[in-house]
């Protein structure tokens, strides 16, 4: 049985092949509220940072927020919680599909992997029953056929999986773990700690008539809030319509898509690889849906060879399209689907060949160097799927491509080719035309990423209100406040898209929906300020510093040279100091004893 | 004047075009050209652009030669010959 407010978790000591069941007390619970929250502070207490994330000490917590399972709108995410082997930060990674709520289903408010097994294994858990099964039969197997294995293996065809590719077996630096066939956990390397523990798949089946809480107090939030998102023009049109590849063409228009490795901001071809492009072209199948999910942003797609899957959405359109000047629609989808196969991230994995191409187009990697393999131009559809695969196997020069673009700029004597933060490649928004977006990239606690902090949505899409995009004063507050938010969205299992539409009190009102919390929107936010501020901690212990916000020079230095946004840099030095004293860190960014106080946090 | 005005997103499920070409005497501004288009096609486009208050719709986006209306005149900002404007209405983000 599974109740909300009392976290039952599934230790799993790999080294050991041992499980065993624990409970966390519900005041912790109450302060960190589930999924990445709850997760980060297990992850804190249990491991020095300074460890090597690819050994047995690290933790993989597979944990569900505290809302997940349940019918709130998009209550289905679960967070993938470890130090990141790309960053060497606290790694969060989330996902949809059906995996989260079946996980909950099955009694487990999160499972924790300790340890590193001797051969590789999968975990059953069936009817209640914890079970750790050899898996040799499907390491080295692809994502969909090790789910149709493992499905089939288990006797019940509504049993749910999330696993890793190839990627994640081979230790890719930013290997996906990946849920129900193409949702994934895609950033941070999570993939390749499960690959580095010889864990290949947990298979979930549980029974809804387990999970208890409040129903009739929860679904009049959720009537309510339905409506709010069936009512709204952004999730309740043009995500159902476009889903997310709207963008395209509305970053491109304003000057920030990041185009050739970040060395212009608008490109050429977006018109052949948009959203209404994938329309027009008749790609999109039908659109699809996670758990209780009313927006249903997902992408069922099918190329001209007859050829099908999910995606691409925005971000791997962009990775695979702009970043590398590719406006083949089709190469992209192709890659798209590959990475969903071989367990890839696809913003790092696109990126990280763009860095390559840039690499090579300036002469700093040799024509030998790719042995028979298509030259790494810019525009080269054949180049993104090539490289795709080689990377995924670590073949040839995809063994360099594996580490991601950071290291690979400093094997070829170019550090600055690559567009990363805290070794994390950066999404598709350029910083220069975005500064509240490169304030968020700076200090995001797991390296470049956009959803620590969504700013696009005042900066660009004018939801809730619209900001100038070129305004430093109002960011460091808005970064704050976002971040803040968001880590609360991750903690209690929703979707992030359903803030275009729902705000702090929505979410505060359906966490006091289940629990005797009795939460006021200001505590409830205060939460988000605890998680942000531990993360920062587990990074400080880890030897990140103060230098380790920041952007890559060239987004510092050298102003856009194309489009609306022409001649802009970003703004950093302008707003750190600000945000750093919102937050209650002193000026090398440390937290002080007064804010850990307050917070209720411990110095490490 | 000639303006040009791109069509995205669900504007081009309406219209069933990429752009549309406008001729105007001078002194137009976007509210202008806002209710000529409804005028020509179909009231789609002051129903998605331009909210209750007689203010930007929250989430639409008006773009002249890429910078949004917000930082100009709002739907006051007057148009200039040559101008390319780029209209989404409420779409999302990613
Ligand atoms: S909005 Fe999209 S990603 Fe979010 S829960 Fe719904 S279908 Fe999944």
């Amino acid at each position: 049985m599974s109740k909300i407010g009392e976290a039952k978790i599934l230790r799993v000591d790999l080294t050991k092949g041992e499980t065993k069941e624990e409970t966390l007390a519900p005041e912790m619970v109450k302060k960190y509220l589930g999924g990445r929250g709850l997760a980060s502070k297990l992850l804190a207490d249990e491991i020095d940072p300074g460890i090597d994330a690819l050994s047995p000490e690290n933790r993989l917590i597979f944990a569900n927020g505290l809302l997940t399972g349940t019918n709130a709108s998009t209550g289905g995410r679960y967070m993938v919680v470890t130090k990141g082997p790309l960053t060497g930060t606290i790694a969060s990674s989330n996902s949809g599909g059906y995996f989260g709520a079946e996980l909950r289903f099955a009694g487990y408010d999160m499972i924790v992997f300790q340890g590193k097994s001797e051969k590789p294994v999968y975990l059953q858990l069936m009817d209640g029953k914890a079970e750790l099964k050899d898996a040799s039969h499907v390491w080295g197997k692809k994502v969909d056929e090790t789910t149709d294995i493992l499905v089939e293996e288990s006797g019940d065809e509504r049993a749910k999986v999330s696993c890793i590719g190839p990627a994640g077996e081979n230790q890719v630096l930013f290997a996906s773990i990946m849920n129900d066939k193409n949702r994934a956990a895609g950033r941070t390397g999570v993939g390749a700690v499960m690959g580095s523990k010889n864990l290949k798949a947990l298979v979930v089946r549980g029974d809804k008539s387990n999970f208890d809480y409040d129903k009739e107090s929860l679904m009049k939030v959720v009537k309510k809030q339905t409506q709010i998102l069936k009512d709204d023009g952004v999730t309740g049109e043009g995500l159902p319509t476009y889903g997310t590849k709207v963008l395209d063409n509305i970053i491109n228009e304003t000057g920030g898509y990041p185009t050739r490795n970040f060395q212009e901001a608008t490109f050429e071809g977006t018109e052949e690889i948009s959203g209404e492009a994938l329309v027009e072209k008749g790609y999109l199948q039908k659109k699809k849906a996670c758990y209780a999910c009313p927006i249903a942003c997902g992408r069922d797609t099918k190329l001209p060879s007859g050829r099908s899957g999910e995606g691409p959405e925005y971000e791997t359109g962009w990775s695979f399209g702009a970043a590398c000047g590719v406006n083949d629609l089709n190469a992209i989808t192709e890659a798209n689907y590959m990475c969903n196969e071989l367990g890839l991230d696809t913003i790092s994995a696109g990126a990280t060949i763009a860095a390559a191409m840039e690499l090579y187009e300036k002469g700093h990697i040799d024509r030998e160097k790719l042995n028979n393999g298509p030259e790494l131009k810019f525009g080269s559809s054949e180049a993104i799927v090539y490289y795709t695969k080689a990377m995924a196997y670590r073949e040839g020069i995809g063994d360099d491509l594996a580490l991601g673009s950071a290291r690979l700029g400093e094997k070829y004597g170019m550090p600055g080719v690559s567009m990363a933060v805290k070794k994390q490649e950066l999404p598709a928004y350029d910083p220069r035309a975005l500064q509240g977006m490169a304030l968020n990239y700076a200090t995001s606690n797991r390296g470049g990423c956009h959803v620590r902090g969504y700013l696009v949505s005042p900066e660009v899409l004018g939801v809730p209100e619209k900001l100038d995009p070129q305004d430093l004063d109002s960011k460091p507050e808005w970064a704050k406040t976002y971040q803040d938010l968001t880590a609360l969205i991750d903690s209690i299992g929703v979707c992030l898209f359903t803030s275009f539409a729902l705000n702090a009190d929505d979410y505060c009102e359906l966490v006091n929906a289940v629990t005797d919390y009795d939460l006021s929107t200001d505590e409830f936010m205060e939460i988000g300020d605890r998680i942000y501020t531990l993360e920062r901690q587990f990074n400080l212990e880890a030897g990140l510093t103060k230098a380790d916000d920041t952007l890559p020079k060239r987004l510092l230095e050298e102003g856009i040279p194309d489009g609306p946004m022409k001649g802009k840099v970003a703004h950093l030095d302008k707003m750190l100091p600000k945000y750093y004293e919102l937050r209650g860190w002193d000026e090398n960014g440390v937290p002080t004893a007064d804010t850990l106080n307050k917070l209720g946090l411990e110095v490490l | 004047m000639a303006i040009k005005v791109k069509l995205y997103s669900l504007f081009r499920k309406y219209i069933d075009d990429r752009q549309v070409e406008l001729d105007y005497e001078e002194n137009k501004t976007i509210r202008d050209l806002i209710k000529s288009l409804d005028d020509k096609y179909d009231s789609v486009f002051s129903q998605k652009l331009i909210g209750e208050d007689e203010a930007i719709n929250p989430g639409a986006i008006i773009l002249v030669n890429g910078q949004n209306i917000h930082h100009l005149d709002k739907l006051d900002t007057e148009l200039k010959d040559g101008d390319i404007l780029a209209i989404f209405p409420p779409s999302a983000g990613g």
